[in-house]
């Protein structure tokens, strides 16, 4: 930021830091928020905080070109999103289509439907880029197919991947399109007037710049979740049933409220600063990242070769040197911070060709310089000098 | 003894769509605690004066704000609320 400092954070992907001021001001100011004022309307505190939530709300659906708000659910991150599309829509003997890049997230809620026998699923093999089979996906299609779910970008390789073409394929055999969106939003631009997803869950402490313990989920009109979490809402208290309406339905409990307020200065910052512009810096400075890469040694990097179709996270190995070793000499002495292993996506892993190792990922964000870029060239040169 | 007008919502998301929908609309209304004569699912209402309602329902209507009822009630008219503990204590300061 404006500090001359290094910003030897390549964690990005796994959450954005630093913050912008904004963000960290924001949930401050909530935090502090005196709600006693004298000559204030008069309201409870509660209704200060569903002001917070429901701006938030707008602010999230203006963003994603969300035509109607109140389809916008908030979760506390994508994973919570993400159990509330597959638990909310899957019935007993549904079908489910899901790509290798996917994460835990969508991997593990899958696979404890599918041991209790409450569901099918065919997993469609991607490329060495990260790119999915899509033949292998159009003919995995059974009657009984309701749900095919899709990253938007990997979290392993950085790969985006052809999301509209499988919302067409979806939709033509009859099915729903669910996106993880964790490593997207923010960083993509999204339109859900052009992307006819129908579900689309998203965390909000990665590219969105906010708190952790902020998410979402879309989910297209006509779709009925059942709410996997139920409780009090504020509404309808006398009845012993979860009310039907949106969003409150899928939102029992007290929201983040301090968190949704930090979400919004971080949609708001990413607004003024344009999405564009972000891309384009992450783009830069994963390209500067790869070239310099390559230049070393025995090193060997994943996804795809053209940089345009990734987002800003890369993925290195160096033959005949552990990556967990690396990530840790990375860290001690040179003060980067990365992540290496399987990155919770085993199957990317496999499809890659990278697993059980894993990979060494480092993920530059917006607020990442070139001498930044610069120093982990450096400091991988010199390991490598005495490794290889 | 004024009658006044409440408009009682399903949630609090369409009480507070109501109230951003109405911010810039001329209409005069005041977002208040459901009275307690009033039963409604969401805790807070639209209070407004009897001769807006036509023209709020318009507003709500064109922005697709779903709204339970709308009540009428005899109220007496709010008293100016005491400020003696608040006073006091300003003029020390
Ligand atoms: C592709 C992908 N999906 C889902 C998640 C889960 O996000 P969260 O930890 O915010 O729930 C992550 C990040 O960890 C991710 O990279």
């Amino acid at each position: 930021m404006t500090t001359k400092a290094p910003n030897l954070y390549f964690d990005n992907a796994a959450t954005t830091w630093p913050k912008p001021e904004s963000v960290c001001r924001a949930v401050e100011a909530n935090l502090r928020q005196s709600f006693g004022n004298p000559g204030r309307s008069g309201l409870s505190r509660s209704l200060e905080s569903d002001r917070v939530v429901y701006q938030t709300r707008q602010k999230v659906a203006d963003f994603f070109h969300i035509e109607d708000p109140s389809r916008l659910v908030f979760a506390f991150n994508a994973t919570d999103a993400l159990n509330m599309a597959i638990k909310g829509l899957l019935n007993r003997g549904d079908h489910v289509i899901f790509t290798a890049m996917e994460h835990n997230s969508v991997l593990r809620p899958l696979g404890s439907l599918r041991r209790d026998g409450f569901i099918t699923t065919t997993a469609v093999p991607c490329d060495k880029e990260g790119r999915p089979d899509l033949d292998y996906l159009e003919k995995a299609f059974t009657p009984r197919t309701k749900l095919v779910i899709c990253s938007h970008a990997s979290n392993v390789t950085g790969t985006i991947l052809p999301v509209d073409t499988i919302c067409l394929l979806a939709h033509q055999k009859g099915a729903f399109l669910l996106v993880d969106a964790a490593q997207s939003a923010g960083v993509l631009p999204i339109d859900l007037s052009l992307l006819e997803a129908d579900l689309l869950a998203f965390t909000g402490h990665k590219g969105l710049l906010g708190p952790p313990g902020t998410g979402g989920l879309y989910v297209r009109e006509g779709i009925d979740l059942k709410p996997w979490r139920e409780g009090g809402t504020g509404s309808f208290s006398e009845e012993d049933l979860q009310p039907q309406v949106m969003p409150e339905k899928m939102e029992a409990g007290t929201l983040n409220t301090t968190g949704l307020a930090g979400l919004q200065a971080g949609i708001e910052f990413i607004q003024e600063t344009g999405i564009d512009e972000i891309r384009r810096h992450e783009l830069k400075m994963r390209r500067l990242l790869k070239s310099k890469l390559l230049a070393l040694p025995g090193l060997t990097v994943y996804g795809p070769a053209d940089d345009a179709q990734c987002v800003g996270v890369l993925s290195f190995t160096v033959e005949g040197v552990d990556c967990g070793e690396l990530g840790r000499l990375l860290e001690d002495p040179y003060g980067i911070i990365t992540r290496t292993g399987l990155h919770c996506a085993p199957l990317a892993h496999k499809a890659i060709g990278t697993f059980p190792q894993g990979t060494v990922r480092l993920s530059p964000g917006y607020f990442t310089r070139e001498e930044d870029v610069e120093r982990v060239a450096l400091a991988l040169e010199e390991i490598l000098r005495v490794k290889v | 003894m004024a009658v006044n007008c409440y408009f009682t919502f399903p949630t609090v998301y369409f009480a507070l769509r109501a109230e951003a929908v109405l911010k810039d609309s001329g209409c005069s209304f005041k977002m208040v605690p459901v009275p307690r004569a009033i039963s409604s699912s969401c805790g807070t209402a639209l209070r407004c004066p009897c001769e807006e309602i036509d023209a709020i329902k318009e507003v709500l209507e064109n922005n697709k704000v779903q709204w339970d009822n709308v009540h009428l009630l005899q109220e007496e008219e709010p008293r100016p609320r005491s400020r003696g503990l608040l006073a006091r204590k300003e003029a020390r300061a």
